[in-house]
């Protein structure tokens, strides 16, 4: 039994080992905080939960990656995009994230995934790596093939092995659901 | 006993309707490349929200990676909009464009 995912007869099984399922409770449950949706002035639109007023571009690079702006070459369009669906990008990555908090194994262990929940990882998972690889400057192929070449005394080391082990990780759930 | 109309447009406001209707080219939704999206996450993700074969989903992957963008759909603007959220919720960097 290795750790990671694998297809079994019941479902997707994940095998994690005590720091690992330590390490992604720790990152997951920053989503939460960092996708929460920026206040809504008006107590109207609050409660009808119907934004009058785009909110604006996320300032955080990384919030930024994970809401995309839809129209780039067209301001209006793109905040008018950004108020009807941003909201709900937010809240799904952020009950997403919930969800795999509920069925990691905390200390370590084995969890069967049914879809839903193999859905819920997959988008977990890969929100986790857009976040890192933006804390971590990867903007084409040959700054990511470079972390794959960081001397051992770099500062950024730490946060490289977190951002490949995810990736070994995501690769894995794909394989198992394709 | 005079009916009054709740629907009345101004003539200005006809003529606006149709100088925005005039245009009728297709939208489309473009993912473009990203370099930390794997390869066989993008390639699972086409397959899933829009049901292509393997085959058709790793073409557009390959596009997307190797030419930069990719187009994944094409249709009406709100159809669009809505594969586009479809895409974010996933993590695609998708943008939607007049053809």
């Amino acid at each position: 039994m290795s750790n990671g995912f694998s297809r079994t007869t019941d479902g997707i099984e994940v095998v994690l080992g005590p720091l690992e399922a330590t390490l992604l409770v720790e990152l997951i449950g920053q989503i939460e905080l960092l996708l929460e949706p920026p206040p809504v002035d008006d107590p109207l639109e609050a409660i009808v939960g119907l934004r009058a007023v785009a909110p604006p571009p996320p300032d955080d690079p990384a919030v930024a990656r994970l809401l995309p702006d839809a129209y780039p070459d067209d301001p209006d369009a793109a905040a008018d995009y950004r108020r009807r669906t941003s909201d709900d990008i937010r809240e799904g990555k952020r009950a997403a994230a919930r969800r795999v908090l509920a069925t990691v194994p905390a200390t370590g262990g084995r969890a069967l995934l049914d879809d839903p929940a193999a859905q819920d990882w997959l988008i977990t998972l890969n929100d986790l790596r857009l976040v890192l690889g933006t804390r971590l400057d990867i903007t084409d192929d040959a700054t990511a093939d470079a972390l794959y070449e960081i001397d051992s005394d770099d500062p950024r080391r730490p946060v490289i092995e977190v951002y490949l082990f995810l990736g070994d990780l995501q690769d894995q759930l794909v394989h198992a659901l394709l | 006993m005079e009916v009054v109309s709740l629907t009345t447009v101004a003539p200005e406001d006809i003529s606006d309707v149709d100088e925005t209707t005039e245009d009728d080219r297709l939208w489309v939704t473009i993912v473009w490349n990203d370099p930390v999206n794997l390869m066989s996450y993008v390639t699972y993700v086409f397959q899933k929200l829009f049901g292509f074969s393997r085959k058709k989903a790793e073409a557009l992957m390959l596009d997307v990676h190797h030419k930069g963008r990719a187009t994944v759909s094409s249709g009406t603007r709100e159809a669009m909009e809505r594969d586009a959220t479809r895409l974010h919720a996933y993590g695609l960097w998708a943008t939607v464009a007049q053809d």
